[in-house]
């Protein structure tokens, strides 16, 4: 491309970067750099912050809740993630295609996420997973005893799991507009060439929406490193019991709003952002063998 | 937003900036006299109550402006801890239980008996020494709670059940649970697993001669008081006469779901006002807390819901802000409007007052508070900065326990330890 | 409906074999979707039920069928707040249709710079925007908090619309960075040749290629505005401020969970506007671009 329009372009992405840089100036950075700050820092929200230098990561590898926290949401990003999106894909790929009654479907299937994550929602999951409640009820006619799954700390973390799962519509909805975008042409073409259903979606639209795929992939995992209303609203903000849905973010509530240690709550932060970031970073690596954009 | 073309796209664009930018602007301005910022949590009955009482006192005083700022316990406190961060605190808040001297500490009070519309003349001069935060009357109880067991009379009726003596003690109460849950026709449980009411515990430690907190600052109790407690209730789990925790849906059950699973159970005096409210078929009962043998002179407490006034309050409004103070805590009117919900009413006059009309389970709560204000008590101390979540460890204690996962010593310690952990880290 | 389709389709002889086929599995998919949607639906089944049984029998009676049906959730429900419902729906929809036309405008401008424009340190400033995604917002919430509240704009919307105006939900913008980058470049680099500069390419050739990604972008934000309810808490204390999360928060008391059944009927009313906007809004994506964008 000519060295003059590459000129233009640098001019024009500053104007069109215009908001993103006020955005960064007055609403992202100062929080950001103010967070930094006081991860070093004692800092009870009351009064002054404090410089104590690298005492509150240290303090992390003492604290059983941190390494209770970190493995809770460990397990949970391992297990929910492919498990919601391999939902939302699956489904996206089954309603993409004609059927009647596809705008019914999409909505009901859209409806759980709708919901938001309400304290209806706890009440519902009593409802479903408490002692007496819908699965336990199931359960006891192949006579297993088990109660309520919320109060039991190995099949509390499982309720949660189900609970994202049930909210695959999110994804759905950006793979379904990820599908939207593949040209009915390509399709076409490969039925002149012959191919099936099955070679359609892998030799056309699976390798045209990695870039959704990923996109989900890598999104949904941060969100999900970050689960705090759904923890939340069912355990009511303990993350119990014993611990076993004290996810770590819903702890660095704990410490910041109720503990009043926004210091420890800031280090704690930014140790989960660097997991993430560390995690993230892998990701665009592995993506170069299998994400395929159409800009390459 | 059908279309979405470029055009409509740049339209909505424009008229929406425009429109959502108006509507910010025109959002709260204040408006002449004074206008105070009152801030209290609870549901949605106490925040009609709460704004209906607030409306009756501006209609009364002309000249002053109210903004409610409400929000249910766990989002006032949220609200607040950002609040305070940014210095832009109400003018009138209440104080959550635990923050009361980490609050004090960070100089969010201002004093009180300095103010000439809040009028202090009914009170006693010990009952105003007993208010007082490191010797300066900076808070206002607005309710008194004491511990209290209550009781289904309903149940109690139905399953022909003969409750202990009014001084039975500990033991003597954990037996006819036990009884009572092993042979009921309506197969219910004596009470929920509520290890963690604190009020009651904090009954139980009195009893034993040791308090909550010192004047100091420090736990006032040993390891050895707290497992006895664990103790008392890990005997009444295992033998089946409370609740499991999966019956309950967990630590802190709610009564809604509990209520009908049980005769009788231990918490605060002021609950009874909602919580009957739940169960309309039933009737409630209140009793004091059972009674150890050899319990300490001078164990009964009251404990006060406070509110203040910030710190930083414009001298211009201080005046109007002691008489909402004075209104809340003084004048028969508001309690009318607000009912009990926050408990027995402090001021004596009030008190009285609010005896002739009470209802039922009102009375009941009465008369509790009342033999709780005329027993002998020792002096009570609030929780130290840097034990805000104390309960909360309290509540993890005693759901390990119950769960199996601690020996009652080792829950016992742990509480000990985190408590101490948190007041070490503030100092 | 379906056996409509296969009779119709069974008319013509020669495909009467590979349709009858085709309508076989149709059927089949409609069962296990329709069981599937059962399943999913039914939370929203009981909390219907719920709501029309009187408060006490909500925790108590399990099972679907109320044996007593009220409708007094609703009207007390609806007044509950010393105001109508509709005022907080009014101040959700305002702050919701701020928020969307915030994001579509910001996200769409930084993306396409992201994705198509060739500038200095472009990779640096795409992980910038995914860094501010990555840290939780609780401890940002204090900070910013205190920005606002230093130009007095704390009950006022600003707080939450100011950002979405300035490119803050980085979630939207990577979105549509990824949107951008499934497009074929011929395609504006044929308006390039054709001498449109960026201005005119993004304008009349990706925006409107983008079309499912714009979409996308104004359902999530509907929702998750519509839905939000931390941060209208902190900045919004005058009541007749509240958005309706935040209104409902004050309905129920989260230590004795009284007024659960209002709870249920205003949230299912509350649901009523994200359920229609959803269901019109999904309309868009169907159409694609494989219809509106290529010619």
């Amino acid at each position: 491309m000519a060295k003059r329009s590459l000129l233009n372009q640098g001019r024009a992405a500053h104007v069109f970067l215009i908001p993103w840089w006020l955005g960064l100036a007055l609403v992202t950075a100062v929080p950001l750099l103010a967070s930094l700050y006081l991860a070093f820092t004692d800092y009870n929200i009351l009064s002054t912050p404090e410089f104590n230098g690298l005492e509150n990561f240290e303090r992390m590898f003492q604290d059983e809740y941190f390494w209770a926290a970190v493995r809770v949401t460990a397990v949970y990003v391992l297990v929910s993630i492919p498990l919601q999106l391999g939902f939302a894909l699956l489904l996206a790929l089954i309603l993409d295609r004609g059927l009647r009654g596809l705008a019914f479907y999409r909505s009901a299937f859209y409806l759980p996420s709708l919901l938001g994550t309400s304290v209806a929602v706890a009440i519902l999951w009593r409802q479903i997973f408490g002692d007496d409640g819908l699965v336990d009820r199931g359960l006891s006619l192949f006579g297993l005893e088990l109660g309520s799954w919320l109060q039991n700390p190995s099949l509390s973390l499982s309720t949660l799991i189900v609970l994202n799962v049930w909210t695959f519509g999110s994804p759905m909805v950006i793979f379904l507009a990820g599908l939207r975008q593949v040209p009915e042409e390509l399709y076409e073409a490969a039925k002149v060439d012959g191919a099936g259903v099955v070679r359609q979606f892998t030799r056309v639209t699976i390798p045209l929406i990695t870039p959704i795929i990923f996109f989900n992939l890598i999104l949904q995992t941060i969100g999900a490193f970050q689960t705090f209303t759904q923890a939340h609203v069912i355990s009511g903000g303990t993350g119990g019991p014993a611990n076993s849905t004290l996810f770590y973010t819903l702890y660095i509530y704990q410490q910041g709003f109720l503990n009043f240690d926004m210091g420890y709550a800031s280090a704690l932060a930014w140790v989960l952002m660097g997991a993430i970031a560390l995690i993230t970073a892998v990701h665009f690596v592995l993506s170069k063998y299998w994400v395929f954009y159409g800009d390459d | 937003m059908s279309g979405l073309d470029r055009r409509g796209f740049l339209k909505l664009a424009g008229a929406g900036a425009v429109g959502a930018f108006l509507t910010a602007c025109g959002g709260d301005s204040g408006s002449g006299g004074a206008s105070l910022r009152y801030a209290w949590w609870g549901n949605n009955v106490r925040q009609q109550n709460y704004t209906k009482a607030l409306k009756e006192f501006a209609a009364k005083n002309p000249g002053v402006q109210i903004e409610p700022e409400f929000a249910d316990y766990a989002a006032f406190q949220e609200r607040m801890t950002t609040q305070i961060s940014a210095r832009d605190v109400a003018d009138i808040f209440w104080i959550a239980s635990p923050q009361v001297l980490t609050y004090h500490k960070n100089k969010l009070y201002r004093r009180l008996d300095d103010i000439p519309t809040l009028n202090l003349a009914d009170y006693s001069k010990e009952d105003l020494e007993s208010y007082k935060l490191g010797g300066q009357l900076n808070t206002m109880p607005f309710g008194i709670f004491v511990p209290a067991l209550r009781y289904n009379e309903t149940f109690a009726k139905e399953d022909e059940v003969e409750l202990p003596p009014a001084d039975a003690d500990w033991d003597a109460w954990a037996a006819f649970l036990i009884e009572y849950a092993k042979d009921n026709p309506n197969k219910r449980k004596g009470m929920p697993y509520e290890p963690d009411a604190d009020l009651p515990f904090e009954s139980w430690l009195r009893q034993r001669g040791e308090q909550l907190w010192t004047q100091d600052g420090q736990p006032g109790f040993t390891a050895d008081s707290v497992r006895a407690w664990f103790d008392w209730w890990d005997k009444l789990l295992k033998a089946g006469a409370v609740l499991s925790l999966s019956e309950q849906e967990g630590i802190g059950p709610d009564w809604a779901l509990v209520g009908k699973k049980v005769l009788a159970n231990m918490g605060n005096s002021n609950h009874i006002i909602d919580e009957a409210r739940m169960f309309p078929d039933y009737r409630y009962k209140l009793r004091a807390m059972p009674v150890a043998k050899d319990a300490q002179a001078g164990y009964q407490f009251l404990y006060f819901p406070r509110m203040a006034i910030y710190q930083g309050i414009d001298d211009d409004k201080v005046e109007a802000a002691g008489k909402i103070v004075n209104y809340n805590t003084n004048d028969y009117a508001m309690l009318k409007t607000v009912g009990m919900t926050m408990g027995a009413p402090v001021n004596p006059k009030v008190f009285k007052q609010s005896l002739e009309s009470a209802s039922g389970d009102e009375k009941e709560m009465l008369t509790l508070v009342q033999a709780g204000r005329e027993a002998e008590r020792r002096p009570r101390f609030e929780a130290p900065p840097g034990t805000n979540t104390w309960r909360t460890a309290m509540s993890r204690a005693a759901e390990e326990i119950a769960l199996g996962r601690l020996s009652t010593a080792d829950g016992a310690k742990r509480l000990l330890d985190e408590i101490q952990a948190g007041i070490s880290r503030s100092r | 409906m379906t056996t409509a389709t296969t009779s119709l389709e069974s008319a013509r002889t020669p495909a009467k074999a590979a349709a009858r086929r085709r309508g076989r599995r149709d059927v089949l998919k409609h069962l296990g979707l329709g069981a599937f949607v059962l399943l999913m639906l039914y939370p929203l089944v009981w909390m219907i039920a719920s709501s029309l049984k009187p408060d006490h029998l909500i925790l108590t009676e399990p099972g679907i069928i109320p044996s007593e049906i009220t409708f007094d959730n609703f009207v007390e429900g609806w007044n509950a707040l010393n105001r109508p419902f509709t005022v907080f729906f009014l101040n959700s929809l305002v702050v919701t249709v701020g928020s969307i036309i915030g994001n579509l405008f910001s996200c769409s401008l930084t993306a396409f710079a992201l994705a198509r424009l060739e500038f200095r340190m472009r990779k640096l400033y795409l992980a910038i925007t995914l860094v501010s995604v990555m840290l939780p917002m609780h401890v940002l919430v204090i900070p910013q908090y205190i920005f606002f509240s230093q130009f007095d704009l704390v009950n006022t919307y600003f707080p939450l619309l100011v950002p979405k105006f300035l490119a803050t939900d980085a979630f939207f913008i990577y979105l549509m960075v990824q949107f951008i980058r499934t497009i074929p470049r011929d395609l504006d680099r044929a308006a390039w040749i054709d001498g449109a500069g960026p201005f005119r390419t993004f304008w009349y050739v990706v925006l409107p290629l983008m079309r499912p990604a714009l979409v996308t972008t104004t359902i999530f934000t509907f929702i998750w505005t519509w839905n939000d309810f931390f941060v209208p808490l902190i900045y919004l204390t005058s009541p007749k401020m509240f958005t309706v999360p935040v209104a409902l928060n004050s309905m129920v008391d989260s230590e004795s969970q009284s007024g659960v059944g209002m709870l249920f009927a205003m949230s299912l009313v509350s649901l009523l506007p994200v359920l229609i906007f959803f269901a019109v809004a999904q309309k868009q994506l169907i159409r694609g671009i494989a219809t509106t964008g290529l010619k």
